[in-house]
């Protein structure tokens, strides 16, 4: 009788280790997909911001069309960008362009000490932040998925799974650091 | 990978820590409350017991629910106005996709020195207070590394564990009052039973000491949770540069006027006080192992 305890008790740690690494992948995919739905928001509230900042500054910089249409392009492109990976790459461009905007902006005094653009600025930096901390969560979901399907016994319950290896975003050298602001 | 491990590693250390202060704290209370119920005869012992479980119980419930409400209230901490101070809002929104932890509340205290703290029981439901000296006298990178030192807090579960050694160590002294304090109301003609008489000695040493050794117990483990907090912040905000300036800035501040019980929440001790009594380590090794990193 008692040998059937034993048994019972053996299937039920079985099959709760089991049960823990298929939760694991799915919890540590769902952080994946989660962070990167983050990076989505974050852009889009960028390109949302845009307008509003080009309205701002329009005024002041009438002799600069072309840092201005430089903007506003990349803008577009952001907005017309097909999939995370096109997007991350035009927002690069945008972020190229804002802080050449932002650059020629400290020529013009007026314009710094407009309440709105300031805030505007505040803003669009603070979103770049967070588009960077979200791809930084983002790779760290995926080195730690990586990592246990990589190693013992999480290789074998991955590929018993079906769970795949997932890719990292592509991310340019520049990542984290903000335009520095230059003028004489 | 390796930061990662040490991450989850100290979230379940946290939880490990826990168990042990419950059974230390515990063993205490039941030593306490056995001698007690032997100093004292009959019916005197059970009204007392009884007084005293309900006591705790409904002392600790209160606590552990309204923890936060009460340390922000102690220190005269309101709530930050998310349009008049949105670099304070936009540091912790970022750390909060960095961490993917959800977005705790902000408050501000109003106080010349460079402080903040964290509370709460989890994640979510957990407060973050800087001081309105943190807000001036702060860069954007050196808020952001306290700020990611508070989330620290938050993530690994500490917040939790403050709070319930905090009402833990309470509860023990309430349990020694009320013992130390019924020692009056006894009948003197009980005093002939030795054996009565030794528990009531042992009953007294308990109710001096257990606090204390609570106490010490609790600061020893807060110590070494600050600098797990600083390595996770790092972790973060990927640079430990904000953190350092910061704590350097910190270095000057002077003493800040707190209650002994909200104290352990602080980034840097808000009091002076000897290392075996400092809920802190001392902030040079703390730049020391953050400029390792």
């Amino acid at each position: 009788m008692v040998i059937w305890w034993y048994v019972v008790g053996g299937v039920v740690i079985i099959a709760g280790i089991f049960l823990m690494y298929y939760n694991r992948f799915v919890s540590l995919i769902n952080q994946i997909e989660n962070s990167l739905a983050q990076i989505d928001v974050q852009l889009k509230r960028r390109a949302d911001l845009i307008p509003n900042l080009m309205e701002s500054v329009k005024g002041y910089m009438k002799h600069e069309k072309s840092i201005v249409t430089e903007v506003t392009n990349a803008r577009k492109l952001l907005v017309g960008a097909k999939g995370l990976n096109n997007r991350v790459k035009a927002n690069e461009k945008l972020e190229g362009a804002l802080g050449r905007l932002f650059a020629i902006a400290e020529n013009y005094p007026n314009l710094k000490a407009n309440e709105t653009f300031v805030q505007l600025q505040q803003e669009l930096s603070a979103t770049e932040d967070k588009v960077a901390y979200s791809r930084q969560y983002y790779n760290d979901g995926i080195m730690s998925y990586n990592m246990s399907r990589r190693t013992i016994p999480g290789k074998w319950f991955a590929s018993m799974y079906g769970f795949g290896e997932q890719k990292y975003l592509e991310i340019s050298a520049a990542e984290r650091v903000a335009p520095k602001v230059k003028f004489d | 990978m390796v930061e990662r491990i040490s991450f989850y590693d100290q979230i379940s250390k946290n939880k490990r820590n826990s168990i042990l202060l419950f059974g230390i704290v515990g063993a205490l209370l039941i030593a306490l409350i056995y001698s007690i119920a032997k100093a004292f005869s009959g019916l005197d012992s059970f009204i007392i017991l009884i007084f005293a479980i309900i006591i705790t119980t409904i002392y600790s419930l209160i606590s552990y629910y309204s923890s936060d409400s009460i340390a922000l209230m102690s220190v005269g901490a309101v709530k930050a106005n998310p349009t008049l101070y949105r670099q304070y809002y936009n540091s912790v929104e970022g750390l909060t996709l960095a961490s993917g932890i959800p977005m705790p509340q902000l408050y501000i205290m109003n106080n010349p020195q460079i402080n903040a703290f964290a509370t709460g029981r989890d994640p979510k439901h957990a407060v973050i207070c800087v001081t309105t000296g943190a807000l001036e006298k702060l860069n954007k990178q050196e808020l952001e590394g306290v700020l990611a030192h508070e989330m620290s807090h938050i993530a690994n579960y500490d917040i939790r564990f403050v709070t319930l050694t905090a009402i833990l160590v309470g509860m023990i002294s309430i349990v020694a009052q009320i013992f130390l304090r019924s020692l009056w109301f006894r009948d003197n003609d009980s005093d002939n039973n030795k054996a009565r008489m030794i528990f009531l000695i042992i009953g007294i040493v308990l109710a001096i000491l257990a606090p204390i050794v609570t106490s010490l117990v609790q600061l020893a483990i807060s110590r070494k949770r600050e600098y797990v907090a600083d390595a996770t912040a790092v972790k973060f905000t990927r640079t430990p540069t904000g953190l350092i300036n910061a704590l350097t800035k910190i270095k000057s501040n002077s003493e800040m006027k707190v209650s002994g019980s909200v104290a352990p929440l602080f980034l840097a001790k808000p009091n002076k006080a000897a290392e075996l009594f400092s809920t802190h380590p001392d902030i040079n090794s703390r730049i020391e192992v953050l400029r390792k990193m």
